[in-house]
Order: structure tokens, then C-alpha cells, then sequence
């Protein structure tokens, strides 16, 4: 589903590499969790994958694509393939959880019918139910985490890259964030997260790929955050 | 769906700006009314010049009894043999298009006529104080006056010979730099005009940055990310352009139409002349309010 071969990154004005000789696979229904301090390289990976930025050197493939070969206007069919939550959560104050997580289908042109159908639809799946009415600034941390996920899911991604997306919430709701997740796993979506919280990469045991320096150090299947000694 | 979603985008981003949007059809309205007023004076001129090119281009005045210049006092008045003459050596010449011999009678019929308003001054001019004329028509007035004027130049009877464009020439002088000003001061604005769409589809785009972002993001394609500032766009300068057609109407209807009446020949603008320049303006607004904002934002949403 993602494979990165022999990838570098190179920021302008930057001596270090982002990211050095990364090669790695991510299997179709995988659950990948991507650790390693800040500055290891987590975020450049996931812009890499979005094509936000275009790799120093080597072939990125996503969902069967080579990112080099993309032109620039299919970009934003790859992006519909791809759901993307960040710690920040991006959601638009004025519009409502419904509207927030229709927008993202408005604006690719799909029917007001099939947004009707299938927006209550994953408002269940995170479990929202009820709150479809309200505003972003009336919800908690843990319930705006899971409208972006919502947004991020509804239009049925074949990949969904989360990038800390526990950072800002308190570790009790993070337990919920990460059984939605799990639940979209399920589904059969392939699911790379990016964190530092040692605890739930450690109640989960997935797949860890640890970073550090730009480089992968740790490609563990069942692992943990720290070290395996 | 699609259509709606995007005005619903337009009509908030048109409301978010709205001190810079009001700016902007302002502008756009005073730019294209004064492009078109521009416009309404080329036609102007053009009636007129294509009126007096239909009418007489060369006048040879023939000598009076009241004449005073050297020649006719050398001579005397013309007389019934000489004028024959000079007209049929007139007709012989291949330059010629039109002739027509005008009595002293007939021309005080035709001043009296024209000066109707003014019987004062009227009644200062007496039939005698008119010469006869040859009204001489050209296929070319340059090209072909000078030509035209030596064969009759200096001849017993032959007062004097007026090429009446050169007299509208002048007039013509003036009305084309009135034009000119206008159409520069209206380029000036048009100019102003895309620097402000420029301006507020940038400020549109800082606006929505959030929303773009995240239409970016769930894989809006460029063109629909685009769409809702480009209609922006397109919709101010239709305001602008239904205030600008409101105005030409208004220059037409309130300033060509009353210098008419101050004219005794009638060149007066059609409304399909209006019509055109009313479309013109239209096209030209859309287009530069839409292509300004097109351009911006392929600065600002790169993917």
C-alpha cells in the first residue's frame, strides 16, 4: 500500500537529511505505528506519502502509484484515497459536526444524496451519535478528535494517517480515540500514526517503525514504544 | 449540489469583504463607464465624420458685386460665361464625383433656413452678401483638392476655394483628444481595477485559508478549490458592470443626446451603438475580474 525505496529528504538551507535512505513496506489493512522524538522525520514520511513534498531521491509508490509520475492534477485524486487527523484536529468553526464532516464530500462533488446516506452513518462509527448539531467550540478535545476522524473516513480512504493525534487530549480519551481507530483498522483501512504516547503504542501491539535522525532504527512487528532489549 | 455549495462559498467570502468588495464594484463600474464613455465618443466622431464625408468637401466661391478681395475687384463679377465654363471644365475632371451650382438665392434660402434660431443675426446678412457656389464633391479630399483647385484657381470669376475638411479638421482635433483623455484615464482605472481584484481575492484567499486547506487536504481538485474565489470575482465585476451600463445609458441619454440638439445636423448615436459598447464593457470586465483572480490564486493555492 506504501512503499518507500531507498527515499531522502533534503530541506533546503538544511544539512541533515529529513529522511535518509528510508526503505520500508506498508501492507494493505496494516496498522503501523511511526515513533522516534520530534525532528526524527514522522511528519516529513506522512507529507512524503500525501505528496506535499516531493523526495531529495528515490521512488515513493502509494495505493499502486508512483508519486514521481503523478502529475500535479491527479494529486488531489490520490489525496481522496488518503484520510488524513492531526493533532489539531482542523476543523471549520462556523460549520456544525454534520457540516464539517460533509464539507470534505462537498468538495469533491459528491451527491447531496449519498452525503445524507453516508455522514449519520459514520457519525456512528465514532461515535457521535446526537451531536450532529454542534458547534466544534462546544465539543471536547476527544470529540472534535473524532469529527476529524469522521471527516477523515467518510469518503472511505484506502489509507488514514493520523499524526499525533492523541497529543492534545488527555491519555482517558486518547483509549477512545484509539478504539476508533481500530475500529477503521477493521475495515480494512490501512491505517500509519504518528506519536510519541508510549502507553497506547504499548497497549497495542502493532507494528512500530522507529525513526530517529531521519532513519528507520526499529521495524518491529508487535512492538513497543521504548526500546527492545 | 455542486452549484450550490459553491455560491454558498461565493456569498460568504463576498460578505466577509465586504468594505473591499464594495470597492471593487466601484471601481470596475467607473473604470468601464469611462472605457465605454471612451467608446460612445469614437462612435460619435465617426458618425460625424462619415455626415460631413457624405456632404460637400470643396466650395468654390464665385464673385459678388459686394466682393472685396483683389481678384474679384481686378475682374469684376462673374458672369454667366465664365460660371458655365468653369463648370463644365469641372465635370470634365475624372476627381470629380459630385457637382452642383448653388444660386445666391438658393443659398441665402439654405442660411436662413440653418441660422432659423437667430433672426437677428439673420437679418444683418442680405441676399447680395452670399456669393454663388460650386459645391464640389471629391472621390478624394487630399489626394484630390489640389488638383482640383488649380484648374480653377485664379480664374476670372473665381473668388475663392474652401476644402471644408479642413475646417473640420480642427473639430475633428479637439473631439479626438477628448476621446483620447477619457479612453487614458479609463486604462488608468482599469489598471487600478486589477490591482484591487488582485487585492481582494487575496485577502479572500487569507480569509478561507483555513477551508482551502482542508479542500486541499480531503482532494478538491484545484479547479473546484479555485472556483468559489474565481466566481467571486466574476460576480463583483458583473455588479460593477450592470453600475457602468446604468452610467453609459445616462451619457448617452443625458450628455450625446443634448449636444445633439445644439448641432443643426443630425449624428445622433443609435441605441444599437449603446448596446455595443454597453457588451463590450461587459466582456471586458468579466474577463478582467476573472482572469485577475484566476492569476492571484495560482499563487496562492499552489498544491
Amino acid at each position: 500500500m506504501i512503499h518507500f525505496d531507498n527515499v531522502t529528504k533534503m530541506y533546503p538551507n538544511q544539512s541533515r537529511a529529513a529522511l535518509e535512505s528510508v526503505s520500508l513496506d506498508v501492507e494493505k489493512g496494516e496498522f503501523v505505528f511511526l515513533v522516534g522524538p520530534s525532528g526524527s522525520g514522522k511528519s516529513t514520511f506522512l507529507r512524503l506519502v500525501l505528496k506535499e513534498e516531493r523526495p531529495t531521491d528515490g521512488r515513493i509508490h502509494v495505493a499502486g502509484k508512483d508519486l514521481a509520475r503523478l502529475t500535479n492534477w491527479k494529486v488531489p485524486h490520490l489525496r481522496r484515497r488518503i484520510g488524513c487527523v492531526f493533532q489539531d484536529f482542523r476543523l471549520l468553526p462556523s460549520k456544525n459536526v454534520y457540516q464539517n464532516i460533509a464539507f470534505a464530500l462537498e468538495v469533491i462533488g459528491k451527491p447531496r444524496r449519498f452525503i445524507r446516506k453516508v455522514v449519520p452513518e459514520v457519525i456512528d462509527l465514532v461515535g457521535l451519535e446526537g451531536k450532529r448539531d454542534r458547534m466544534p467550540d462546544e465539543l471536547s478535545g476527544g470529540e472534535q478528535q473524532r469529527v476529524a476522524m469522521a471527516r477523515a473516513f467518510v469518503n472511505r480512504p484506502m489509507i488514514l494517517l493520523a499524526d499525533e493525534p492523541t497529543g492534545n487530549i488527555d491519555p482517558a480519551t486518547s483509549i477512545g480515540i484509539m478504539k476508533v481507530l481500530d475500529r477503521i483498522n477493521r475495515t480494512g483501512t490501512t491505517v500509519v500514526m504518528a506519536t510519541h504516547d508510549a502507553a497506547i503504542v504499548d497497549s497495542m501491539r502493532k507494528r512500530v517503525i522507529e525513526l530517529e535522525y531521519g532513519k528507520v532504527v526499529r521495524d518491529q512487528s508487535r512492538g513497543v514504544y521504548g526500546q527492545a532489549y | 449540489m455542486r452549484a450550490q455549495f459553491v455560491f454558498h462559498e461565493v456569498w460568504i467570502g463576498l460578505r466577509r469583504n465586504l468594505t473591499m468588495t464594495i470597492a471593487l464594484v466601484v471601481v470596475v463600474a467607473i473604470s468601464l463607464s469611462l472605457l465605454g464613455t471612451g467608446l460612445l465618443f469614437v462612435k460619435q466622431v465617426d458618425n460625424t465624420r462619415t455626415y460631413w464625408q457624405g456632404r460637400v468637401q470643396l466650395s468654390i466661391y464665385l464673385c459678388t458685386r459686394s466682393s472685396v478681395s483683389p481678384q474679384c475687384t481686378k475682374n469684376g463679377p462673374a458672369t454667366p460665361s465664365e460660371i458655365a465654363q468653369i463648370q463644365q471644365d469641372l465635370k470634365s475632371l475624372p476627381q470629380v464625383i459630385g457637382l452642383r451650382y448653388e444660386s445666391q438665392s438658393q443659398a441665402y434660402a439654405r442660411f436662413r433656413q440653418e441660422f432659423s434660431q437667430d433672426q437677428s443675426f439673420v437679418s444683418t446678412v442680405s441676399k447680395g452678401d452670399i456669393p454663388n457656389s460650386f459645391q464640389v464633391k471629391l472621390k478624394n479630399t487630399e489626394a484630390d483638392f489640389p488638383i482640383v483647385a488649380d484648374t480653377v484657381e485664379n480664374r476670372p470669376g473665381v473668388d475663392q476655394i474652401v476644402d471644408d475638411s479642413s475646417i473640420l479638421d480642427k473639430f475633428y482635433k479637439l473631439l479626438d483628444g477628448a476621446r483620447n483623455a477619457v479612453v487614458v484615464v479609463a486604462i488608468i482605472l482599469l489598471i487600478a481595477a486589477i490591482l484591487l481584484v488582485a487585492n481582494t481575492i487575496r485577502l479572500s484567499a487569507f480569509n478561507r485559508r483555513r477551508e482551502t486547506s482542508i479542500m486541499r487536504l480531503v482532494g478538491a481538485s484545484n479547479f473546484y478549490v479555485q472556483l468559489p474565489f474565481l466566481v467571486e470575482g466574476v460576480i463583483a465585476g458583473l455588479f460593477g458592470w450592470l453600475v457602468a451600463a446604468g452610467l453609459l445609458i445616462a451619457v448617452k441619454t443625458l450628455g450625446l443626446d443634448t449636444l445633439q440638439q445644439y448641432f443643426p445636423f443630425n449624428v445622433q448615436l443609435s441605441a444599437t451603438d449603446l448596446i455595443e459598447v454597453i457588451v463590450l464593457a461587459m466582456i471586458i470586465g468579466v474577463l478582467l475580474c476573472g482572469a485577475t483572480s484566476f492569476l492571484t490564486l495560482r499563487r496562492y493555492l499552489r498544491v
